[in-house]
């Protein structure tokens, strides 16, 4: 048992827990990877999620018990300014925000011995097996099947939109195991190794040339009935419980405060602070970013005072990825002719790269629920209107 | 302020805002409203008198000078439900903008004399100091009319536009060039060379144009002057961006719960219309704007009400507000009629009177795009600095 894993961080006064979490960021976080470019893989990122875990800080929001840190909210969300201020990557970090709770809440006493300790060490990365080919924002009518057979299920269907399914040594997978009920009530949640005969992995280059997603094939996987993680056909319900208050991080003003930035400086370089017609798209652009804030801190109040999140937390969402979205688009406007140039620009005052932050976004208002899909929710949610 | 703790301050917040409420939708119905338009000078004076009973005329003045030294969030309750009734009274040019610049200017006889009859509702003052036909020209610390001393008498010439509360004012505090630089002068209506007309306002209301053409005053109406001029103006200025925001805020509130009810009852194809994506994924945008605009406003408000709120965090915060509100308030003003279709067009139709009111206070005092100018030179040098 790691000694710092059982300390009672929420004893600290918020100061003092800040401190200590920028210093141990600032002086162990590798500098060359501070705000990078791409979704970094475990090859690059591993060591750090290592180095997490050897201080006990892997799973900030975990139970002590099971080798978390056991943060109340207000701290982990000062655990995540300072990770956004610092540039600091996510690590392949699905087991500990996905699966951990999953085990945690609905699990087998069973699942949380073996699975949460290897979590905790980083020996089990997972990846997350939602998204089929016919099956993205009305993820309820996926298909993919696991059929009984003795103690076991086979599996056969296909995943798609994988985050670095290659990477991954399990999937947790939502799987129809009841073909004749309503279609959010025939669906189980399955965990399975990535090593199972059948299991195979296709990369998907995106636009930007990177392979951050992943195809998944399941072909007669014989996985054991053990597996099913809560009730058998009661995964739909599971996975909307587990939609818990991190939610409010897909609307964080960190993003767009750092592409803010990089418009900012690319004007400097290009004297554009002297255009009135410049000045008046960027102080536009600035204050919906600050009012991004505002926005965003009535929400981190609420969940400061413990409070759950409604479903208007969606526009948080919107906001921040549109505002995200039309910041990338005046970086590339702004680089006029070397707008279409691919990474580092040279320019007098240094490098400017425009396509990374325009590339990002575009998955930005689709991921996480599309920004379409949102907008349906809080129409009928918030706004209570008709169906 | 007397401090309070916050919990009490909120229950008494909310009971405030409970019978602002109460009082404005039984006192100033829609159509007291609507009645009063292109009526010179476009409020009821005894309307004001019954605020003033209220004592929300008094609830930012000192209580030496018979006011209830509330703060801005106590104000904004009130500014807001009369807001949301689209009631015509100068509140906000007048209790807020002449108010406390008469707060701020203090020190002479006369600004206490003045904020106090202000408090009691016996004297309705309101600030002149724009000169340019769009605004943009105008700034806080200085002005082309001009201020000469004679002997012991205050000499006036020049022109002042834009001015709220308009001819049905009893008096305006006019910005000056002086021979301290920037001069505030109390002129009384009805002084010698002063001719005062009315320029009706889309809502219906009237704003004033002052033409001063040697208008002569006793010295003991100069209330400030120099660095202290300027710094009254300016605070009271960024106070009343802060509270037209929240009027704007409540008119935007107002207008969408308008165009929800409209879009779940109003078929077409055999289906409220509000059931059509389209229409719902536009109604959710302005439902952001709301809500921008209310999580700024409220940080906008507790900086005024803060101890410690620094000049120019509250200048920027101020035209930040302002910025947001007065496009929020005309993006879900021309929205909402469209979502509503021909009936939001007509006269007959009270969306109109949102409508018009959100016109004339995203204009006043400097619109969406003129605050974001004054934000940008205001945090030019910060941003330089960061950058460097």
């Amino acid at each position: 048992m790691n000694p710092t894993a059982s300390t009672d961080w929420n004893a600290l006064d918020n100061g003092s827990f800040r401190a200590a979490v920028r210093e141990f960021f600032e002086t162990r976080y590798p500098g060359e990877l501070r705000y990078p470019k791409k979704r970094l893989r475990w090859a690059e990122i591993g060591h750090w999620y290592l180095t997490l875990s050897k201080k006990g800080w892997v799973a900030p929001s975990w139970p002590t018990r099971y080798g978390g840190m056991g943060l109340s909210p207000e701290k982990i969300i000062i655990f995540i300014e300072e990770q956004e201020r610092w540039g600091v990557a996510r690590a392949p970090d699905m087991g500990i925000t996905m699966v951990g709770p999953l085990l945690i809440h609905h699990g087998s006493d069973a699942q949380r011995a073996h699975y949460l300790p290897k979590i905790i060490a980083g020996e089990h990365i997972w990846c997350q097996g939602y998204s089929e080919p016919n099956s993205g924002s009305d993820l309820a009518s996926l298909r993919t099947e696991a059929v009984a057979d003795g103690d076991d299920f086979i599996v056969n269907g296909q995943k798609i939109w994988t985050t670095l399914a290659q990477d991954a040594t399990h999937i947790f997978l939502l799987v129809r195991t009841d073909k004749s009920a309503k279609k959010q009530e025939g669906i189980s949640f399955l965990l399975a190794d990535m090593k199972t005969p059948g299991i195979t992995v296709r990369p998907i280059r995106n636009i930007a040339g990177n392979e951050d997603f992943c195809e998944v094939f399941l072909e007669n996987v014989r996985v054991p009935r053990a597996n099913i993680v809560g009730e058998l056909n009661k995964g739909w319900t599971i996975a909307k419980a587990l939609l818990g208050f991190e939610r409010i991080f897909l609307g964080s003003p960190k993003q767009s405060q750092y592409a803010l930035a990089r418009v900012q400086e690319a004007a400097q370089r290009l004297g554009l602070f002297e255009d009135s017609g410049f000045v008046d798209r960027y102080t536009k652009l600035a204050l919906d970013v600050a009012d991004l804030g505002a926005l965003y801190g009535r929400f981190i109040e609420q969940v400061k005072r413990g409070e759950l999140l409604g479903p208007d937390v969606s526009m948080l969402k919107l906001f921040a990825t549109e505002t995200y979205s039309r910041l990338a688009d005046l970086l590339v406007d702004v680089m006029g002719a070397s707008g279409a140039l691919p990474g580092d620009i040279a320019m007098p005052g240094g490098k400017t790269d425009a396509l990374t932050t325009f590339y990002n976004a575009r998955p930005a208002t689709i991921y996480g629920g599309s920004n379409e899909v949102q907008r349906n929710i809080l129409a009928a949610s918030v706004l209570k209107l008709p169906s | 302020m007397t401090a309070t703790p916050d919990s009490d301050r909120a229950e008494q917040l909310t009971m405030l805002r409970e019978s602002a409420l109460s009082f404005a939708t039984k006192e100033s119905p829609l159509h007291r409203a609507r009645a009063l338009r292109r009526q010179t000078p476009g409020f009821d004076r005894r309307f004001w008198s019954a605020l003033a009973e209220q004592g929300w005329t008094g609830l930012l003045a000192p209580e030496t000078l018979g006011g209830y030294e509330q703060g801005f969030a106590e104000m904004a309750e009130v500014a807001a439900a009369l807001a949301a009734q689209v009631a015509p009274e100068p509140v906000v040019p007048v209790v807020v903008f002449a108010g406390r610049l008469l707060a701020h200017a203090g020190g002479t006889e006369l600004s206490a004399r003045l904020l106090g009859e202000l408090a009691e509702g016996r004297t309705l003052p309101a600030v002149a100091w724009q000169e340019d036909v769009t605004g943009a020209k105008d700034r806080l610390d200085q002005a082309a009319t001009r201020l000469e001393r004679q002997a012991d008498a205050l000499l006036l010439n020049g022109g002042k536009r834009h001015v709220r509360a308009g001819a049905g004012a009893d008096g305006y505090i006019v910005s000056a060039s002086g021979p301290q630089g920037l001069a505030l002068v109390w002129v009384p209506a009805g002084t010698a060379g002063l001719t005062v007309s009315s320029q009706p306002l889309a809502d219906g209301s009237y704003a004033a144009q002052l033409d001063l053409n040697h208008v002569r005053l006793p010295a003991s109406h100069l209330l400030a002057q120099g660095p202290t001029a300027v710094a009254a103006l300016t605070r009271a200025y960024d106070e009343t961006l802060v509270m037209t925001s929240v009027e704007l805020l409540a008119l935007v509130r107002s207008m969408l719960a308008m165009t929800q009810d409209y879009l779940r009852t109003r078929v077409q194809f055999g289906k409220p219309i509000g059931s059509f994506q389209s229409l719902q994924h536009r109604a959710v945008d302005l439902l952001i704007q709301q809500e921008l605009t209310a999580s700024v406003v409220a940080q906008a408000v507790a900086l005024l009400d803060a101890p410690d709120g620094g000049a120019s965090a509250r200048s920027a915060l101020a035209s930040r507000v302002k910025s947001r509100a007065s496009d929020a308030g005309l993006q879900v003003a021309r929205e909402a009629v469209q979502l509503h279709g021909a009936i939001g067009v007509t006269d007959e139709y009270d969306l109109g009177l949102y409508l018009q009111r959100a016109l004339v206070l995203a204009a006043w005092l400097g619109n969406g795009t003129q605050q974001r100018r004054r934000y940008a030179d205001l945090t030019r040098h910060a941003t330089e600095q960061e950058h460097a």
